[in-house]
């Protein structure tokens, strides 16, 4: 038996009945370049929820004021998260590697001599520039020295600065924080978004003390921060904090939580938002509409089988053995399975360019989808080609010459 | 060349068994010219399947030079098929999108090795029967006759000594019956086997020996004395034409 004679045999079939063989091909060429399209965007997510996660941090805990679930933001009117609250986290828990405190107030009017502006002002202690690996570029930022004398010093962030000060140089200058004069002794460099996509560059840092006790005259915090040395005992830490709220503020647990802890997960869920399991369904949808294209292929085949009755039956007459019309059924479903498949994977690729063009999504192009879906197509051709091809090779010559 | 002993062809059908052979014993030499006949449904086209290992019989041995086919399986039978025995049919059943040529080339593909010239070959079984000028058309732009002439060429492609023919000039007006049977009695001369089936007395008087079936066994079995000579009457017609 030649097999390159009876394979040729089966192309030219293919390449005879153009119409039909693109009605076969049709439901693979669709079905890959959906599901590579899907895994592209599945991919674009996932880079992104990992950019947010990183900008976040992993090995952060923090602790909101303010009650909610998932990735949730401080609440400014929500008075119970205190400085004493840091205190228990740092003396209870273990396995940190810096607490940190922060009061925080946006909008606030700020000048220096005939320039004004708003800006956002953070109360701080001097672990948070640590903490944020966010260090003074120019100067000095906050100390436990200015903790301690309740200061009126100031570090400034990039945006703020330049409001302020222009181009000049704002060390050692004096602003007008809400008419409060405060020495600026320091200048924070340029810092990236934040998760959330805010610009973070806009605000004052101001030492702990004097922005409760002088600046904002209160004595409860925004968040406190909590790195902890080791990302596996994130999740177990977070629950063993939440508790310790509970108790420090009489909570117990049907009444709702006047503050929220947020980690790397909630981040990531936020992220992923509903993507995550609609990626899921589609890449669902997208198989089963590949396998309803192999279905559909192995009913063509099937009629195409019956309709070809005649010359399997010649065939088998001149000298076909059951394996050679089986090898020429085969390989007309593989074939056509084979060349969707790169088809739709041309299509998939082109979808994935165009489409964060047009709207708002991003993909990732990587080969492996594209390799696993010609894979998976020739599978679908050997699975949905194998019951025409055998029922082919099954005719008796005699019947089918009839 | 073909010695059939008490061959037996039963189809079962539910509860209901149909004898449609019931033993039948002949032998043909080789380079023999036989016509088999008989009205429809004695058996004679179920006998040519049988001869062309098509199909089993369920009783009674077939010895096909000298071979016990009755005993072969599927594969061999196939491969029987492809290089002893070269098949012509009524309805011609070439492949409608195929030229000539490819049509002729077909049982190659088959074949144990693939000959490199293939292509010549099929050219040559072509212009033997009177086509050298066809070979890229299609079934559909050939007459009757010329469909059944490329059948021909495809029967003779593998070079097989026994040439079944079923009915081959039935479905031919009778200048192209005359045409085919005039290739056939060449390819007879040329020292071929040939088993012509037919129910037509004017067509089997082509043959040297006629054999008739009736009700599944041999009736009858003579030797024609005066055989017809298809090549002898297609001069005449000819002759006729030009005058």
């Amino acid at each position: 038996m030649n097999h390159s004679r009876i394979t040729t045999e089966g192309f030219r079939a293919l390449a005879t009945h153009k119409l039909r063989t693109f009605f076969m091909m049709a439901g693979t060429i669709v079905g890959i370049a959906a599901l590579t399209v899907i895994v592209s965007m599945g991919k674009g997510t996932q880079r992104e929820v990992m950019k947010r996660v990183n900008a976040f941090g992993t090995r952060l805990i923090k602790i909101n004021a303010g009650g909610g679930k998932g990735y949730t933001k401080p609440q400014a009117n929500v008075v119970t998260l205190k400085m004493e609250d840091a205190e228990a986290i740092r003396s209870t828990i273990t396995g940190w590697d810096i607490v940190t405190s922060v009061a925080q107030k946006h909008g606030i009017p700020m000048k220096a001599g005939s320039r004004q502006c708003e800006g956002d002002v953070f109360a701080v202690d001097p672990d948070w520039h640590e903490a944020m690996e966010w260090p003074a570029q120019v100067g000095e930022g906050i100390a436990a020295e200015d903790m301690a004398t309740m200061a009126h010093v100031c570090v400034l962030g990039t945006r703020l600065a330049k409001a302020l000060f222009g181009d000049e140089n704002p060390v050692g200058s004096d602003i007008l924080i809400n008419n409060v004069r405060y020495r600026v002794k320091g200048a924070l460099s340029d810092h990236p978004a934040s998760p959330g996509g805010d610009d973070e560059n806009n605000r004052a840092v101001i030492p702990l003390t004097t922005g409760l006790r002088r600046t904002f005259n209160q004595n409860h915090l925004t968040y406190i921060r909590v790195r902890m040395k080791n990302v596996a005992d994130v999740p177990k830490t977070a629950e063993q904090i939440r508790q310790l709220m509970h108790e420090r503020h009489h909570i117990s647990p049907p009444e709702t939580d006047d503050f929220s802890i947020v980690t790397a997960k909630e981040v990531a869920e936020a992220a992923r938002g509903i993507s995550g399991t609609l990626t899921a369904l589609l890449v669902t949808l997208a198989t089963l509409g590949l396998l309803v294209g192999g279905v559909v292929m192995m009913n063509i085949l099937l009629i195409s089988v019956g309709e070809r009755t005649k010359e399997i039956g010649l065939r088998r007459a001149v000298g076909a053995t059951r394996r050679a019309v089986l090898l020429q059924f085969l390989t007309e479903s593989l074939t056509v399975t084979l060349i969707g498949a790169i088809l739709g994977c041309a299509l998939g690729w082109g979808v994935s360019i165009l489409l964060p063009r047009y709207f708002k999504v991003v993909t990732v192009i990587s080969w492996e989808p594209f390799a696993l879906a010609v894979l998976f197509a020739v599978l679908v051709g050997l699975v949905f080609g194998v019951q025409p091809a055998r029922r082919a090779a099954r005719l008796h010559p005699v019947e089918a010459l009839r | 060349m073909i010695e059939l002993e008490n061959i037996e062809k039963t189809y079962v059908s539910g509860s209901v068994a149909t004898p449609v052979l019931k033993g039948i014993s002949f032998r043909v030499g080789s380079g023999e010219y036989v016509a088999v006949m008989g009205a429809s449904g004695t058996g004679k086209s179920t006998l040519m399947n049988i001869l062309g290992c098509l199909d089993k019989p369920t009783g009674g041995q077939y010895r096909l030079e000298g071979a016990d086919v009755t005993a072969l399986d599927d594969d061999a039978l196939s491969r029987l098929r492809n290089h002893k025995v070269g098949f012509v049919f009524q309805q011609f059943h070439l492949l409608d999108r195929a030229t000539a040529l490819r049509n002729v080339m077909l049982p190659l593909i088959y074949a144990e090795r693939y000959p490199n010239d293939a292509k010549q070959q099929a050219e040559k079984a072509l212009a033997a029967v009177g086509l050298a000028d066809r070979m890229s058309y299609k079934p559909s732009q050939l007459s009757g006759g010329q469909q059944q002439r490329v059948a021909i060429a495809r029967a003779l492609i593998t070079n097989p000594h026994l040439i079944l023919a079923d009915e081959p000039t039935g479905n031919l007006d009778s200048r192209s019956g005359t045409e085919v049977l005039a290739i056939f009695k060449r390819l007879h001369r040329d020292g071929r086997t040939i088993l012509l089936v037919t129910h037509n007395e004017a067509v089997a008087e082509h043959a040297n020996r006629i054999v008739v079936l009736r009700d599944g066994k041999i009736a009858e079995d003579r030797a024609v004395t005066r055989p017809r000579d298809a090549e002898a009457e297609l001069a005449a017609l000819a002759k006729e034409e030009n005058r």
